[in-house]
């Protein structure tokens, strides 16, 4: 899991303040293609940013949890039980993984664990709608971390060397993930008509998700912003959003399944759905066309007003909460709880 | 022993099934713990138990389901998606589990809970495997010693956390005694006898008795109370009443089960 959480920082008056000499010999490692080290000077703005990145992914992580582990206790098979036991623990395993990196850019895991249940940081988008059925498990590991993969395959190729080590390892993980999402999918798309039915509605509750999974559509000039002038993104939303469609779309034809636009109500529920019929291969460019999904939905939801956003808060709370005279006795943890977000 | 007699099937299935249903719910509800426990190091860790113990169940399944029917070749190897082991796993009435009320009831998400508890199964469980490794049926002898060596590594996990927390904090010490003063009853109802107990272990087929067993156990779980702060008494009844060894589960259990089986039951005969 992944997500982009470097929208709006502002870095020129920052730079200004740091020392030129240093400044330029940092920017000529970036230019050189050297990995940027924990322990390696960076100025303030890179390491602010990159910390917002690397939490929020983390963050990504441990939430991306609570839906998945939902339904562990559910699973139909021994097989798909231990599964999805073993692909929810990757998940948190990840998440420790990058609180660590992140703890080494100086904020302690403590705090990014309050700031997470106070709502002062973020974490994707895509965890804040419902997981009703099975098949939204299939989907989840089928769409969801195929878009994982292809965005973590690119921030792989990044500067920053802890996080960089970090996606690969991952990265290598979420392709079993996905491989177990491509099985269940494909079990449920040749199974009985309930079954069928069941993955094409899931299908069209998470194709808009995966759509939005990159982020909104690129700023003009996005090259030269932050993000990936320092090379913590490298591709382009809009770029990955394209390569996930040509890749996805004419898998999910193949499977049987059709592509919708569809309407949601306020509890992420289809209402309303019909063809998409921009869904085919372009002749010319061999790109395939896809509806925009609705952005203003997305920045209500990234705002707070999504589905389950409460309820994931709630739950990361209830964790913190219930576990913190466990923390206290073997971390030394500071006594009081966080108050309400 | 390569094929167990005909007239000790029935009771050599529910040795299988009692062991293997104990560890399919404690492992469920280990499960219930991911991405939840108080600490993310602790939550992969928890996750990695009930990973083990839904695996052992998932063999036993397999072991119980050739045993039941010795000419069909599905769930022998117990390694894969064996339908045979899946239909035991979720597909029987809740009277069909002989699993022990001790590992059914909910933890009330209390991390002291679940601990304590993990801990009193994996020295019980240990004791029972020990047991099972000494069967004169072969292939449960072999599992039955593989399996063994998870456990042992379970239970020093769980041993760790117990000192580590008993000797916490004052908050800490409390909880895990208040735990431990909820469950020490509850525990004996590991030790009930499932239907045919004395016959499969005159048999050889499950070497000992309940008595040595019970000591054996007390052994392992002692010392570590005591180093962790804690005490407990603990009174095998020689004649319990019926549990859920002998299938009598309660309410709770039903609402369990029928979670567990929600997908499974929507196409009992279809490939999930």
């Amino acid at each position: 899991m992944s997500g982009s959480a470097n929208e709006g920082v502002v870095v020129d008056p920052m730079i200004r303040e740091e020392d030129p000499q240093r400044l330029a010999e940092f920017e000529a490692k970036m230019a050189r293609g050297d990995l940027i080290e924990a322990d390696d000077w960076m100025p303030k703005a890179y390491r602010d940013a990159m910390l917002r990145m690397a939490e929020h992914h983390a963050n990504s992580e441990i939430v991306g949890a609570l839906p998945e582990g939902e339904w562990i206790t559910r699973a139909p098979s021994l097989r798909r039980k231990l599964a999805l036991t073993a692909k929810v623990q990757d998940e948190v395993g990840h998440g420790q993984m990058l609180y660590r990196v992140s703890q080494d850019l100086g904020k302690s895991r403590d705090d990014m664990l309050r700031d997470l249940i106070t709502g002062k940081t973020k974490y994707h988008n895509c965890f804040n709608y419902p997981v009703p059925t099975w098949a939204d498990i299939a989907m989840i590991q089928w769409l969801i971390d195929g878009a994982a993969i292809m965005n973590q395959k690119t921030l792989a190729d990044g500067a920053y060397g802890p996080y960089v080590r970090t996606m690969k390892r991952i990265n290598m993980e979420e392709a079993f993930h996905f491989r177990s999402g491509e099985d269940m999918v494909l079990t449920l798309m040749s199974g009985t008509p309930l079954q069928r039915g069941m993955c094409q509605e899931a299908f069209d509750r998470w194709w808009g998700p995966a759509l939005m999974f990159f982020g909104p559509p690129d700023k003009p000039g996005a090259e030269h912003l932050p993000p990936m002038r320092w090379r913590m993104k490298t591709v382009k939303n809009d770029e990955l959003r394209r390569r996930f469609v040509n890749r996805f779309a004419p898998a999910a034809i193949d499977l049987g399944l059709r592509i919708h636009v569809v309407e949601k109500d306020g509890h992420g529920s289809v209402i309303a759905k019909r063809p998409d019929e921009r869904a085919v291969r372009d002749a010319a460019t061999g790109d395939w066309g896809y509806t925009e999904p609705d952005w203003n939905e997305f920045f209500r939801v990234i705002r707070g007003h999504g589905p389950c956003n409460a309820e994931r808060l709630a739950l990361r709370r209830f964790s913190y909460e219930q576990g913190h005279w466990v923390q206290q006795a073997v971390l030394g943890r500071r006594a009081g709880l966080p108050p309400a977000a | 022993m390569q094929t167990i007699p005909a007239d000790l099937r029935d009771d050599f299935v529910r040795l299988l099934l009692s062991v293997a249903d104990d560890k399919l719910l404690l492992g469920h509800r280990n499960s219930d713990w991911t991405g939840l426990a108080p600490i993310l190091e602790e939550d992969i860790a928890f996750s990695a138990l009930a990973q083990d113990e839904i695996a052992h169940a998932q063999a036993l399944y397999g072991l119980a389901a050739s045993v039941s029917h010795p000419d069909a070749r599905a769930g022998a190897d117990a390694s894969g998606d064996a339908p045979a082991a899946d239909a035991l796993a979720f597909g029987r009435p809740a009277a069909a589990y002989l699993c022990a009320a001790f590992v059914e009831a909910d933890d009330g998400f209390d991390w002291a809970v679940a601990l304590v508890r993990r801990f009193l199964c994996d020295a019980f469980d240990a004791a029972r495997l020990q047991r099972l490794s000494g069967s004169g049926f072969a292939p449960l002898a072999h599992l039955a010693a593989r399996l063994l060596r998870e456990e042992r590594s379970h239970l020093e996990h769980a041993s760790g956390w117990l000192v580590r927390l008993g000797r916490g904090t004052t908050e800490s010490a409390a909880r895990m005694q208040a735990a431990l003063d909820r469950l020490a009853p509850a525990a004996m109802t590991l030790f009930e006898p499932f239907d045919g107990e004395d016959r499969v272990a005159s048999a050889g087929l499950y070497p000992g008795d309940r008595a040595t067993m019970f000591r054996t156990w007390r052994a392992a779980v002692e010392p570590v109370l005591a180093r962790a702060g804690l005490t407990a008494a603990f009174t095998l009844d020689p004649d319990p009443p019926r549990g859920g060894r002998r299938g009598v589960h309660s309410p709770a259990f039903s609402a369990q089960l029928d979670e567990m089986c929600e997908v499974f039951r929507l196409a009992p005969e279809a490939a999930w």
